[in-house]
C-alpha cells in the first residue's frame, strides 16, 4: 500500500501561480488536478467543493496537489520540500459585517406585521448573540483507503454517509456509482464531523490509487485536521422582541449570519435549520427573520452536534431570560405562558400537531433542581450585592427546546431511503441499512424493537455490515436520524416480516422505505412546508458559582429533562445525554477554535477534564407505550449553552451574550468592580 | 539500530530509526495496532503503554529509549487478570465506549487501581482524564472503576486465601 500526502495553498485566497515538486524518487509521484480522471468536485447539498484546488484557493491549507509513495517520512519531508506559488489576494474574514459577494445562502421569512406590531409593543428587547467555533475532537483523525477489488474499486473510510462517499468518488473518477464499494470503517463518535469530509478524503484516495495502479491510503495527522477540516460554524444572532403589555411576546426581528467558512458544503442546511428555530419554542404572531451563510476564506465551516439549529436556540433561550429577567419575572413563568400549544402555528403556517409538555418537564426539573427556589435567592443577593466579595457569585439558568424528527429542510440530495430486514429459519433476523456504522447505542435500539416485535431474543438480531454492496441507502447518520427515521423503518420492516410470518415459509425478507417528506419552499419571504410532524422536547437547568478573586465559573450542576418519546434503552439514553451535556459544558467553558490563529492553537485546545464536571441529573417523561421513538441526541447542544450563560449573567450581575466565555470577558465585566 | 526489549512478556529486538517513536515503532515492526499514533504531542491518550509499569504516552517516547526495559500494550494486558477486572467492571456498570478510548481508559484504571485500591470519584475522573474523548459519560466511568475495583479486591482476596 502507498501513502499519500497533501500538498496544500500557503495561501489563504488567491490563485495558483505554480506547484515546484522536489525531485521524486523512484516509486514517488505527485497528484494534480489534470489526473482527476472525473470530475475535481465533491457535491454537499447543491454546494460544489474541489477535490484538489485548481486555479483559485479559497482557504490557507486546501489541497493543491498529492504526493504519493510508500514512506510516510519520507512524503512528509517532500510535500515540505514542495513550492507553491501563489497570487495572494486579500483574504475576507469578516462575517459579522460582510459584503454581497459573500453571502452563499440567503433566508427570509416575513409573519404578520412585524413593524406595526414593534411600534405598539410595551417594550423592546434587543442583543447580539455570538457563538465560537467548537472543534469536533472526535476519535480518530479523518483519513480514507482504496483499492481494486477485482472489478470495482473499494473505498474504506469512517463516514457518517456512506453512499455520499460512494456517489462522490464515482464522479471523481467518472465511473458508474456500481462500480465503487464503500466499507464504512469504525465511526467512533463524530458530532456531525465525518458527514461529508470524509467523501473528499475518499476521493483523493481513490484518485491516488487509480493513477498510482496501487492501493492507496490518506491519513490526516492530529494536527491536520484540527488546522484544516470543518469545525463548528460561528454565528452572531441579533435578536429583536417586542413584548405586550402583559409580558407576552408580539413581535420579533431576527438576523442571523453564520460563518460557513469557504465553499459553505452545508450552508443551505444549517441556514435553514438555524432560521426555522429562529422563534424557538414560544408562539410569536409578528416576525421577520433574516438569515445569512456567509463565506470567507477560513476552511469550511458546518454542523456540530445538529446542523445550525443550536445557533438559535442558544440566541432565543438567552433572550428570553433576560427579557423575563428584565421585566422582574422568573422566566419559568414567563415561558409558561408563550410557549407553543397544540394548534399553535409554526413559522411555516401549519399548525403545531402535538402538545408541549412544557408543564410536565418544568415540573420535573423544580422538583430535582429546585429551580424556583434557587432563583428567587440568587436574584435577591444579586440586587442586593454591594461588590464581589459580597456573597457567592451563583446564578441559576433554565433553557427549553425541542429537536424535530430529522429531516432536511433544505431539500434532500436523495428520493428515499431504505432498511431491509431478513428472518432466517434459525428465526435470527439480520438488519441490513448503510446507517450501521454509528455509535453501539443506536444499534442496541434496533435490536430492542425488532427483537419486541418479532418475539424473539435481541442476541439473534444482528446488524450487516455496511458496505454499500451490501446494504441499502439509508441516509446519512445526521439528526439523530438512525433513531427517528432507521428506527421506524426497522419497525416497519419488521412489522411486515410479522404479518407474513405464519403465512410464508422462512426465511423472509421485507423492505421499508421512507419518502423524504416535501422539503421547505422559501419564496419572497413566504416559508411554507411542514418544519417537524414531530419533536422531543428538553429543557435543561444550570447552575455555577464565580470564584469570586480568580472569577473562574464552576458549575455546580446541570438538569435534563427529556420528552423523547418512547426511550428503548433509558440506560443508553441518559448516557448519551449526559456525554452530549458534558461536550456542550466544555464549549461554553473552555472550548475555542480561531480558524485564523496559528497552527500552535492545536496544541492549547482541550475537552472539559473529567474531574471539573459537575453532577448531570438526566430524567425522561414517561411516555405511553405506543409513543414514537425520537431524536434526543442534539438536546443538550440546544438547551445547556442558554441556560449556562443565562447562570453566569445572574451570578456575575452582567448581561454576557457569547460563547465560550473567556476569562478576559468575565474580568472585563467583573474585575474592576 | 537495533532495539532489544521485553514486550508484553516476550524478549524481542527490531531495527529502528532514531526519529521513530515507540507507538509508530509497536504499530510498524510488531504490528501491535493496540496504541494508536494520534495526536503525536501526549494530548489523546490513545497510544498508552506500560513502560516499566509506569502508564505513558508512546508517542512521546523514543523507540531507542526502551532499550532493555518492559513494554506492556493492550494486546498484552488483555491476557492479564486485572484486564479482566476492568472489562468485567466497565460492562456491569454499562460503560459506552466508541472504541477508540476503551483500551487507554482499561490500563488508566489498571494504574489507578494499582495506586489506590479503593479509588474515590474524583481521582477516578482525574485519570481517566488522560484519554479525552466525547463518547465519556462521566457517571457510568466512576460506576465501572468502583465496580472493577470491588472485583479486584475479591480476586485478591481470595487469591491471599489460598
Amino acid at each position: 500500500m502507498i501513502c499519500v500526502a497533501t500538498v496544500r495553498s500557503p495561501t489563504a485566497r488567491g490563485s495558483v501561480r505554480s506547484i515546484r515538486f522536489p525531485k521524486l524518487p523512484a516509486g514517488y509521484r505527485s497528484i494534480l488536478p489534470a489526473d482527476i480522471p472525473g470530475r475535481n468536485a465533491i457535491v454537499s447539498f447543491g454546494a460544489e467543493v474541489p477535490i484538489l484546488a485548481q486555479d483559485k484557493v479559497s482557504y490557507a491549507g486546501e489541497p493543491v496537489a498529492l504526493v504519493a509513495g510508500p514512506d510516510p517520512v519520507l512524503l512528509e519531508e517532500l510535500v515540505a520540500s514542495t513550492k507553491v506559488a501563489c497570487d495572494e489576494e486579500e483574504p475576507q474574514l469578516a462575517w459579522e459585517s460582510f459584503s454581497s459577494d459573500q453571502v452563499v445562502a440567503k433566508r427570509i421569512a416575513v409573519v404578520g406585521d412585524p413593524e406595526l406590531a414593534f411600534s405598539i409593543a410595551a417594550s423592546v428587547h434587543e442583543d447580539v448573540y455570538t457563538s465560537g467555533a467548537i472543534e469536533h475532537y472526535y476519535s480518530e483523525p479523518q483519513g480514507a483507503a482504496s483499492a481494486y477489488d477485482y472489478d470495482k474499486i473499494a473505498v474504506w473510510c469512517a463516514t457518517q454517509w456512506p453512499y455520499h462517499v460512494r456517489d462522490s468518488v464515482a464522479l471523481a473518477l467518472g465511473c458508474r456509482a456500481e462500480e465503487v464499494s464503500v466499507r464504512p470503517t469504525r465511526l467512533g463518535i463524530h458530532l456531525d464531523g465525518k458527514l461529508w469530509y470524509p467523501s473528499l478524503l475518499a476521493c483523493q484516495a481513490a484518485i491516488a490509487s487509480i493513477v498510482c495502479g496501487r492501493p492507496a491510503k490518506i491519513l490526516l495527522t492530529r494536527e491536520e485536521d484540527f488546522r484544516f477540516t470543518p469545525k463548528r460554524a460561528r454565528s452572531s444572532v441579533n435578536v429583536r422582541a417586542g413584548l405586550g403589555k402583559g409580558g407576552e411576546l408580539s413581535a420579533m426581528d431576527v438576523r442571523i449570519a453564520i460563518n460557513v467558512g469557504a465553499y459553505g458544503p452545508l450552508a443551505e442546511e444549517i441556514l435553514s435549520q438555524a432560521v426555522l428555530a429562529c422563534t424557538g419554542a414560544y408562539a410569536c404572531p409578528n416576525l421577520r427573520i433574516e438569515g445569512y451563510a456567509v463565506a470567507t476564506n477560513t476552511p469550511p465551516m458546518g454542523a456540530f452536534g445538529g446542523l445550525g439549529s443550536s445557533h438559535a436556540f442558544f440566541a432565543m433561550e438567552a433572550h428570553v431570560n433576560r427579557m423575563a429577567s428584565a421585566m422582574g419575572e422568573d422566566p419559568a413563568d414567563w415561558k409558561s405562558r408563550n410557549v407553543l400549544r397544540k394548534g399553535s402555528r409554526l413559522l411555516t403556517g401549519e399548525p403545531l400537531k402535538e402538545e408541549v409538555p412544557y408543564e410536565a418537564i418544568l415540573a420535573r426539573l423544580v422538583a430535582s433542581s429546585d429551580y424556583r427556589r434557587k432563583y428567587a435567592g440568587y436574584e435577591l443577593v444579586r440586587k442586593r450585592r454591594s461588590g464581589r466579595a459580597d456573597g457567592p457569585l451563583r446564578g441559576i439558568g433554565l433553557a427549553f427546546a425541542y429537536q424535530g424528527a430529522g429531516a432536511f429542510l433544505s431539500g434532500d440530495s436523495s428520493n428515499s431511503y431504505t432498511v431491509e430486514a431478513t428472518l432466517d429459519k434459525e428465526l435470527s433476523l439480520r438488519i441490513f441499512t448503510s446507517a450501521a456504522g454509528g455509535a453501539g447505542g443506536v444499534r442496541d435500539v434496533w435490536r430492542g424493537i425488532a427483537a419486541e416485535i418479532l418475539g424473539i431474543e435481541p442476541d439473534k438480531v444482528t446488524i450487516a455490515t455496511p458496505d454499500t454492496d451490501q446494504v441499502p441507502d439509508s441516509g446519512p447518520s445526521t439528526l439523530s436520524r438512525n433513531v427517528s427515521i432507521v428506527a421506524h423503518l426497522v419497525e416497519r420492516a419488521c412489522l411486515a416480516i410479522q404479518k407474513r410470518r405464519f403465512r410464508d415459509p422462512l426465511p423472509l425478507t421485507a423492505r421499508s422505505v421512507h419518502r423524504v417528506p416535501r422539503p421547505i419552499r422559501w419564496e419572497g419571504g413566504q416559508v411554507s412546508g411542514s418544519p417537524f410532524d414531530t419533536a422531543a422536547w428538553a429543557g435543561t437547568v444550570v447552575e455555577l458559582e464565580l470564584e469570586p478573586w480568580t472569577l473562574e465559573p464552576h458549575p455546580l450542576g446541570v438538569w435534563i429533562c427529556v420528552d423523547g418519546g418512547r426511550v428503548v434503552a433509558p440506560g443508553r439514553a441518559a448516557a448519551s445525554l449526559r456525554s452530549g451535556a458534558a461536550d456542550a459544558l466544555g464549549a461554553c467553558l473552555i472550548e475555542r477554535v480561531d480558524p485564523t490563529a496559528s497552527p500552535l492553537a492545536y496544541f492549547r485546545y482541550a475537552l472539559l477534564p473529567l474531574e471539573d464536571l459537575p453532577p448531570i441529573h438526566v430524567d425522561f417523561i414517561e411516555p405511553s407505550r405506543r409513543a414514537p421513538v425520537k431524536g434526543i441526541g442534539e438536546l443538550p447542544f440546544d438547551t445547556l449553552p442558554a441556560a449556562f450563560i443565562s447562570a453566569l449573567s445572574q451570578a456575575a450581575d452582567s448581561a454576557f451574550a457569547s460563547l465560550p466565555v473567556t476569562p478576559a470577558r468575565l474580568i472585563g465585566a467583573l474585575g474592576v468592580r | 539500530m537495533t532495539v532489544s526489549f521485553i514486550l508484553n512478556g516476550e524478549d524481542v529486538s527490531a531495527k529502528a530509526r532514531s526519529a521513530d517513536r515507540l507507538s509508530d515503532f509497536l504499530r510498524e515492526a510488531f504490528a501491535l495496532l493496540g496504541p494508536r499514533s494520534d495526536c503525536r504531542c501526549g494530548h489523546c491518550g490513545r497510544c498508552l503503554v506500560f513502560l516499566d509499569g509506569r502508564l505513558v504516552p508512546a508517542c512521546l517516547v523514543p523507540a531507542f529509549a526502551v532499550r532493555g526495559k518492559e513494554v506492556v500494550t493492550i494486546e498484552g494486558f488483555s491476557q492479564t487478570a486485572d484486564y479482566s477486572d476492568i472489562a468485567e467492571g466497565f460492562k456491569s456498570a454499562g460503560v459506552e465506549s466508541c472504541g477508540f478510548c476503551a483500551a487507554p481508559r482499561i490500563m488508566a484504571a489498571s494504574a489507578l487501581l494499582e495506586r489506590h485500591p479503593r479509588p474515590m470519584p474524583r481521582e477516578i475522573l482525574e485519570y481517566m482524564s488522560c484519554a479525552p474523548c466525547r463518547c465519556t459519560d462521566p457517571e457510568a466511568i466512576v460506576r465501572g472503576v468502583v465496580a472493577a475495583s470491588e472485583l479486584r479486591a475479591r480476586r485478591l482476596y481470595r487469591r491471599a486465601g489460598q
